[in-house]
This record gives structure tokens, C-alpha cells and sequence, in this order.
């Protein structure tokens, strides 16, 4: 990064930090979404349940993650091609990394990988997650979309929502280990404690338990119409799956995977987060422009916060 | 206002997506068109608004101080279906429909072989810090391109066979800025989205500044007496800076040459610096000498078809000199009529 790009961050830095860290500082829940039509991030107090700031950070972010570490948000910007890093604590950005249109993305359980997936243009990018640089670049047709990993970090899994498929990637060869078609579709993916593989199927109604090994189709549990993407609670005992078309999010038993409760989230509810004491599940509301706040004890839906155009990253802390 | 305005499209589009249209992609087994399919309908909405913001603007300057007066509007009409299905989206969706996967795989293969296209950002990179500045370089940078193309349209004998629909209207309106025809979309998509490519796409948090651009374009071709006088002329296309480009004196072969003129589609400095700049006090017909009747004042279709006719002809004179193909294409020069 040359010095004047280095002061242009601390720029930007510095308008994040002003809202992260105060907003930190205030209280313990605040949420970071990012707005991937409007190309900013912004920040919603969970005290007021209003959008406290906006700021520009840069073209198509889509999907964010905490480093393994956990001192840094890592933000994928689909649009301008780089991977924003941000200090989870200051909110000061730290650092931009080129990277070829990373729309979801990943470390493996291990620390050791850290995989993109360009859902526009058809690849994979497998990096070393110590330094970014990039070891293998894998065609993936089509529109891969988002990341699990085997328990032993060996294996990535990716959804193909174009054709309905699912893929195993050897992470050190880059080799495909197989391709199987899992439902019309599919996007959100999970690793169970168990190792099976949860698969959200869009383009249906139900959510999908794979075999990592060789990915045949163990069962079905459905869902709801457009079941989309997973958050497994802190204590791993409950699983959320949120149905795009229906618009509602479903809680299940992680160990059973029985669905105990249907809870009601307008406008397209996408990624979820939950409220650091556990108490409420914030799910971006991607049709509306919003945020949806729902109370887990009594499943009501407590607040729509209006943020930016097509919400869909989403951090709570 | 504008916060206001925007927050009440956002809404009107979840609505529109979430009762009618994802319903039928869930049924049609079409999800993954989804997120293409929410911004369709944003770019309808905000292109309804840009052609009722046009109208509201430029109608009024129509009946105030009209260039000219007809009894019979026919040919004006169809140049309002034109607008509807070019603004409302309907075109757009097709081109957008079939031309994407090819532009992402041209995208895809040069990613594979490490080409990360750069953004202005990266070269300015002050710009950063300031992304409206940095949405009108990107606007600047097209509309620069969009300069390029206009001069093509009139160089090219085949590209003017195509471009010669959206000149030789004789009833120039506010409703004339979308007549063309459907191939020269397929270009000017093409065209601008290989210029996307190069520079990376612009930025697309400003949707009502876009329709600020539509109106210009709108603006540019209504019927009125009006011009923004020395100083403003240079600044920003107007209606009597882009009649003079319409001119039917000037639509002759070779068409961009010595008279064509006032090319540029929004900031006339690219006609300053190449030349082709040219303020006149008048407000001449416009049209094209050589075409006129039913091949001008014709419905959407017929006007269609008649382009694909006089592109086969100038091919075929392309490929055969002695073919009377141009002839036949353009089949004679009347003398134009005096503005």
C-alpha cells in the first residue's frame, strides 16, 4: 500500500472508528451491516434500535467474518475486488487486500486457510490465511456462493446455486473431490457437530443433511419456502435457518434437527446475528431495507430498523 | 426530500418483489435470479420516475416556446413506446438476460489469467475519501466513451444504417432520446460494458443523480426554443446545442464529417476538444434529407424491421459496390427544408 493509499485508509479509519468505538463504548450491543446496494456499512445501536451512522467503505460488500483470531472483521467487497480489514475493538481499518471478487468467505477450523467465493464469476480462491496470498484458483460453475469446512480443515464444501450442486474441495491440491447435486439452488451451508453437512435450499423448501465423505443426501427437514442460511447458537444446541420467501426464521434442535419454533421476519430475512447476552436474533432484511429484531423468548418481532439498500452482512457485538 | 423519496421507491420495490415476483421465481424454480431480478425493479422504478420526471420538466417547455407545431403527432407516439420500453426496462431486461453471462465470461477468463480490473479510485486515489466525486469521474469516463460511440455511429456506414432510426425522426420530442434500434442497444451495451470492464463498474449508491443524467438526455432533445447561451452551451448539452447535431442538413454521408457536429451526450467539452464543436444560432428541421414516409412515421415494429432493411442493404453494398445497396438504404437527398 503506498503512503498516500495509507493515509486515504486512515482516513476512512478514522470515520469508522468514530462510529464503532463510540458506539462500543456506549454499550455492549451494536450491530455492523453492510449495505451491499449502497456500498456502505452501517451501524445500528441495540438501545435504540436506530441506524447511529452510515459510511462509505467501498464497492459491493456483501459478507463479513471475525478473523480467528478475533481482533479483526474481515469484509468482502464483491464490487471493488479487495477484502477490508477491520480492528474488531477500535473499529479502525487496518488494512486492504486485493482479492478477485469475494463474495462469501472463510477461514477453515485450523486457521491455516481462508476461501473466497466469486459468486459472479464462476471461481474459487483458496489463500494462505497467515499471509492472503492466493494458492489455488478453481473454477466453479456456477455461482458459487457460501463456505463450509470439514472439521478436520481438509476439505471445503461450496454451494453452487446455478446448478444446484454441491462441491468438495481438497484444500492443500485444490483438487474437485466430488460434485453432487443437492437441490435447486442451494446457498447457505453449515458444518455439524456431528460433521454432516447442513445445506439450505433456496429454491425449495427445505434444508438438506449431505455427507461430507462423498455427499449423498442423508435427509430432509423442511423448513420454510426459500430456506437460505444458517446461525448455530454460542452453546451449539440450536440451530436458526432463515426462509427467504416465506419470511420467516426457523429454530431447530442442532442435535435433532427438529424444528421447535417459526418465527415471523418480513422482507426477505438473509444473514443472521444474536444479541451478545443471546437474548435477541438480528437477521438482515434484504427486500426492505431493514433490520429485523426478534425477541427469542417470545418470538416477537421487536423492531425493523431501516438501514441501507439490500442489507445482507451482519455482525453483532 | 430526496432521503424521503428514495426510502419510498425502496419500499414500493421490496413489496412489488416480495408479493408478485419472488413468489413466481420460487414457482418458476428461478431463485438465483433473485437479486438480478430486485434490481430489475428498482431500474424500472427509478425509470418510471426518470420519464415522469422528464415529462413534468420538459412537456411544459414544449407548449411554452415549441421549435415547431404539428397537427398530427403519430410519429410522436411512437417514439413514446420507445421510451417506455427502453426506460420502464423491458429492453434492458432482455439485452441484460443474454448479454450478461457473455460479459462474465470474457470478466471470468481474464480473472483467471490475474487481470483485476482497476478502479479510477486506485489512480486518483484521493477519491477514496469522496464517493460522489468519484461517481461523476465514472460518469465523465461514459460519458467520454459515449462520445466515441456517437462519432462511430455517424463514421460507420453500417453503424449510421442503425443509428440513422434515431435521426430521422422529423418530430424531435422529449419522447425521441430512446429511439433506436435494437442492435445499436446491443452495441451500446456492448460498448459500455467493455469500458465497465476496463475501469470497473461505477458505483451505483446514487440512482437519483442517474436520473438527473436521463433528464439532460430528455431535456436535450425537447421541442423548444431554448439554448443555455455562450458559457452555458459549453457546459452542458442542451436543446438547441443538440438540434443543431440533429440538423437535417447536417445528416448527409459522411455523416460526421465536415458538418456533423455537437456529438457529446452530456458535457459538450469533448466536442470542444475534437473539434467538433459548433454553436450556431438557429433551430434547423431535423431528420434525414433522404428518408422520409412510411419508413419514418411508422410503429415500433415497421421502424424495427425498416433498420434491419437498411442495414442489409449497406452490407450488401459493403460487399458489392456496385450493389445499389446505400441507394436503396438512403435512396435520395431532398434538400432539406429551411428551420
Amino acid at each position: 500500500m503506498s503512503l498516500l493509499r495509507r493515509a486515504i485508509a486512515y482516513g476512512l479509519a478514522v470515520a469508522v472508528a468514530a462510529t464503532l468505538g463510540t458506539v462500543a463504548s456506549a454499550r455492549a450491543s451494536t450491530a455492523v451491516v453492510l449495505n451491499s446496494d449502497d456500498d456502505t456499512l452501517s451501524v445500528v445501536s441495540g438501545d435504540s434500535y436506530r441506524e447511529i451512522s452510515r459510511v462509505h467503505i467501498g464497492r459491493g460488500p456483501h459478507h463479513l467474518i471475525v478473523s480467528p483470531d478475533g481482533r479483526t472483521l474481515i469484509v468482502a467487497m464483491s464490487g471493488s475486488n479487495e477484502l477490508v480489514l477491520i480492528d474488531r475493538k477500535t473499529g479502525v481499518e487496518s488494512q486492504r487486500i486485493e482479492a478477485s471478487d469475494p463474495y462469501q468467505l472463510g477461514f477453515s477450523p485450523d486457521g491455516k486457510w481462508f476461501v473466497t467465493a466469486s459468486i459472479r464469476l464462476d471461481h474459487i480462491d483458496i489463500y494462505d490465511a497467515k499471509t492472503f496470498q492466493l494458492v489455488h484458483r478453481l473454477p466453479a460453475a456456477t455461482m458459487p456462493s457460501h463456505i463450509a469446512f470439514a472439521r478436520d480443515s481438509t476439505t471445503a464444501f461450496v454451494t453452487l446455486q446455478g446448478t444446484g450442486s454441491l462441491i468438495a474441495i481438497d484444500l492443500a491440491s485444490g483438487k474437485v473431490n466430488w460434485t453432487v447435486p443437492v437441490g435447486p439452488t442451494p446457498a447457505g451451508i453449515i458444518t455439524r457437530a456431528s460433521g454432516t453437512l447442513l445445506v439450505g435450499v433456496m429454491g425449495s423448501d427445505y434444508i438438506a443433511e449431505v455427507d461430507p465423505h462423498d455427499g449423498s443426501l442423508i435427509r430432509k427437514i423442511h423448513t420454510g419456502n426459500g430456506a437460505h442460511n444458517f446461525l448455530a447458537s454460542p452453546d451449539g444446541k440450536t440451530l436458526y435457518v432463515s426462509n427467504r420467501v416465506a419470511g420467516t426464521i426457523s429454530v431447530l434442535n442442532a442435535d435433532t434437527l427438529e424444528v421447535t419454533a417459526t418465527l415471523i421476519a418480513p422482507g426477505g430475512p438473509d444473514d443472521m446475528a444474536l444479541s451478545p447476552d443471546g437474548r435477541e436474533l438480528w437477521a438482515t432484511a434484504r427486500w426492505r431495507a431493514s433490520i429485523d429484531v426478534i425477541e427469542l423468548a417470545s418470538g416477537a418481532l421487536k423492531a425493523m430498523v431501516p438501514v441501507g439498500r439490500s442489507p445482507h452482512g451482519i455482525f453483532v457485538y | 426530500m430526496f432521503e424521503a423519496l428514495q426510502r419510498l421507491i425502496e419500499q414500493i420495490q421490496g413489496t412489488v418483489f416480495e408479493t408478485a415476483v419472488q413468489p413466481l421465481l420460487f414457482r418458476l424454480g428461478l431463485m438465483d435470479w433473485a437479486e438480478d431480478s430486485f434490481d430489475g425493479i428498482e431500474f424500472a422504478l427509478y425509470g418510471a420516475l426518470a420519464v415522469a420526471v422528464a415529462y413534468v420538466v420538459c412537456r411544459p417547455l414544449e407548449l411554452w416556446r415549441p421549435v415547431e407545431c404539428w397537427d398530427d403527432r403519430h410519429a410522436v407516439r411512437t417514439d413514446i413506446v420507445y421510451t417506455l420500453i427502453h426506460r420502464i426496462g423491458i429492453v434492458p431486461a432482455v439485452l441484460f438476460v443474454i448479454l450478461t453471462p457473455i460479459g462474465t465470461m470474457i470478466d471470468g477468463y481474464l480473472r483467471f489469467r490475474g487481470y483485476i480490473p482497476p478502479e479510477i479510485e486506485q489512480l486518483v486515489t484521493p477519491l477514496y475519501d469522496h464517493p460522489f466525486a468519484t461517481f461523476m469521474v465514472y460518469m465523465a469516463v461514459l460519458d467520454l466513451g459515449e462520445y466515441w460511440r456517437h462519432r462511430l455511429q455517424h463514421r460507420l456506414p453500417w453503424w449510421w444504417a442503425l443509428h440513422s432510426l434515431h435521426h430521422d425522426q422529423r418530430q424531435m420530442t422529449l419522447w425521441s432520446d430512446d429511439r433506436n434500434h435494437i442492435l445499436d442497444d446491443v452495441l451500446a451495451v456492448v460498448w459500455t460494458g467493455t469500458i465497465a470492464m476496463l475501469i470497473d463498474v461505477p458505483p451505483g449508491e446514487y440512482p437519483l443523480v442517474l436520473i438527473g443524467f436521463r433528464l439532460i438526455e430528455s431535456l436535450s432533445h425537447t421541442n423548444v426554443r431554448l439554448g443555455f447561451g455562450a458559457h452555458g452551451s459549453a457546459l452542458l448539452v442542451g436543446p438547441q446545442y443538440h438540434r443543431i447535431h440533429h440538423s437535417i442538413a447536417h445528416a448527409e454521408p459522411p455523416f460526421d464529417r465536415p458538418r456533423g457536429c455537437n456529438f457529446a451526450v452530456i458535457l459538450p467539452i469533448w466536442d470542444v476538444i475534437f473539434g467538433t464543436w459548433r454553436r450556431i444560432d438557429e433551430f434547423p428541421q431535423t431528420g434525414v434529407a433522404a428518408l422520409d414516409g412510411p419508413a419514418v412515421r411508422c410503429g415500433y415494429l415497421a421502424h424495427q424491421v425498416e433498420g434491419f432493411r437498411r442495414l442489409g442493404a449497406v452490407l450488401m453494398h459493403a460487399c458489392n459496390r456496385r450493389s445499389p445497396g446505400f441507394a436503396a438504404a438512403f435512396p435520395a437527398r431532398s434538400t432539406p427544408s429551411p428551420g
